[in-house]
């Protein structure tokens, strides 16, 4: 992971604060099982890491996921076919049966199959090939 | 806590198949139990990492695993240490107390500094995202080796190792790696990451870490709480976090 002098990885709060922006909110906490991060506008904003902190509890309130949405059960990198050169698993405008292996989240050499919760047509395909993807991060948007 | 058929072993003879993991996941699709092992004599489409052709004449060992642990994705991803220790401490059984067996991360083992044994983890995710099952394949050069390859390979009867019969290997396989998985259950990822961890090959020299395209050298310093390999670059004052990419602990493949 990425991470500046300061020890903060700035693609994240960036992304978070798009998210934020994509979404209205005004303050958006984010995490995975060992640190987590709080972005807020206005004066109660901090960023926040450590080891004793636990993720955020989701609350529908601050939860970026629109329905439809196929989010990250890990921190790793994402593959989008199954081997360099090969087709997609999945491509914006498909149908996809519930099951369906979607994209693969790679991480400590264990690949994560993620799959189609239902069946539906793949609406946005959110991440690129190689791409590292955060806890709870959202892949694909099924409709 | 592990109950009894946690720790149960249910051997599958599949003679020659395309791949065990292929296989593992059908299986596991239609519900086979936690603990079951198929095991083919031959594969005529084994695969590692991104689809990578993993060369399987009979005499050596391919066998799948799948698992049903209950926890989450980022736990499971502990089972790659979980596999190297096992396949680790099965190889040394056959092997002169002389001849080191040695984990290149996350789940390589290396026997004299080459590679003898490779891990597949594949896991399942369902519908809320949660770990459904996780396929654990591994290939075991006993008899044969391929040559040409990245990191130099071995095998066990090249390293003058003296093994059983096949069918036996692979049950003492299935019940080594067991012992491990039911540490790891019961005392959780600090016992295997100790374990592990004294067996490292190349700690604390020169490593280089490949990421795609990119690549950069430091030391290998250790292993977080969570096994992420910790590299420390010329300069740093903290070590970088890796958890992803493949890893070369110079000296070794020198010395080789």
């Amino acid at each position: 992971m990425r991470r500046n002098k300061h020890g903060i990885n700035p693609e994240i709060v960036r992304e978070l604060v798009a998210l934020m922006d994509e979404h209205g909110l005004s303050e958006l906490e984010y995490g995975t099982s060992d640190w987590h991060a709080r972005v807020a506008r206005g004066n109660a904003g901090k960023a926040a890491k450590g080891d004793a902190q636990s993720a955020a509890e989701p609350t529908s309130s601050q939860s970026p996921a629109p329905p439809g949405a196929v989010t990250s059960p890990i921190v790793g990198v994402a593959f989008l076919s199954p081997e360099p050169g090969a087709p997609n698993f999945v491509n914006v405008g498909d149908t996809v049966k519930e099951g369906e292996t979607l994209l693969l989240i790679e991480a400590m050499k264990t690949f994560n199959q993620i799959r189609a919760p239902k069946a539906g047509k793949v609406a946005q395909i959110l991440i690129t090939n190689g791409q590292a993807v955060e806890y709870g991060e959202v892949l694909v948007v099924l409709e | 806590m592990t109950s009894p058929q946690d720790q149960a072993l249910a051997l599958v003879a599949l003679g020659r198949t395309e791949s065990t993991n292929t296989e593992a996941h059908h299986r596991a699709g239609a519900g086979a139990a936690h603990g079951t092992l198929l095991w083919a004599e031959a594969q005529t489409k084994g695969r590692g990492r991104h689809g990578r052709e993993w060369i399987s004449p009979p005499g050596n060992l391919y066998a799948s695993f799948i698992l049903r642990p209950a926890c989450d994705a980022a736990t499971a991803t502990q089972l790659a240490f979980v596999a190297a220790l096992g396949v680790g401490r099965f190889l040394s059984r056959y092997l002169d107390a002389a001849i080191p067996v040695h984990f290149k991360w996350p789940n390589d083992v290396l026997v004299s500094g080459r590679k003898i044994a490779g891990i597949l983890a594949e896991s399942t995710m369902g519908k809320t995202q949660n770990l459904e099952w996780v396929v654990l394949g591994v290939g075991i050069n006993i008899e044969t080796h391929p040559e040409g390859v990245e990191w130099p390979a071995t095998s066990l009867r090249a390293q003058g190792g003296n093994p059983p019969e096949i069918a036996e290997l692979v049950e003492v396989f299935g019940q080594s790696f067991l012992f491990c998985y039911n540490e790891w259950q019961e005392k959780g990822f600090s016992p295997i990451r100790k374990a592990w961890l004294e067996r490292a090959a190349g700690l604390d020299e020169p490593v280089r870490v490949r990421l795609g395209e990119e690549s950069f050298e430091g030391t290998f310093v250790g292993l977080d709480e969570d096994g992420a390999l910790l590299v420390l670059k010329d300069g740093d004052k903290d070590p970088s976090r890796v958890t992803s990419g493949d890893v070369f602990p110079m000296k070794v493949l020198a010395g080789l």
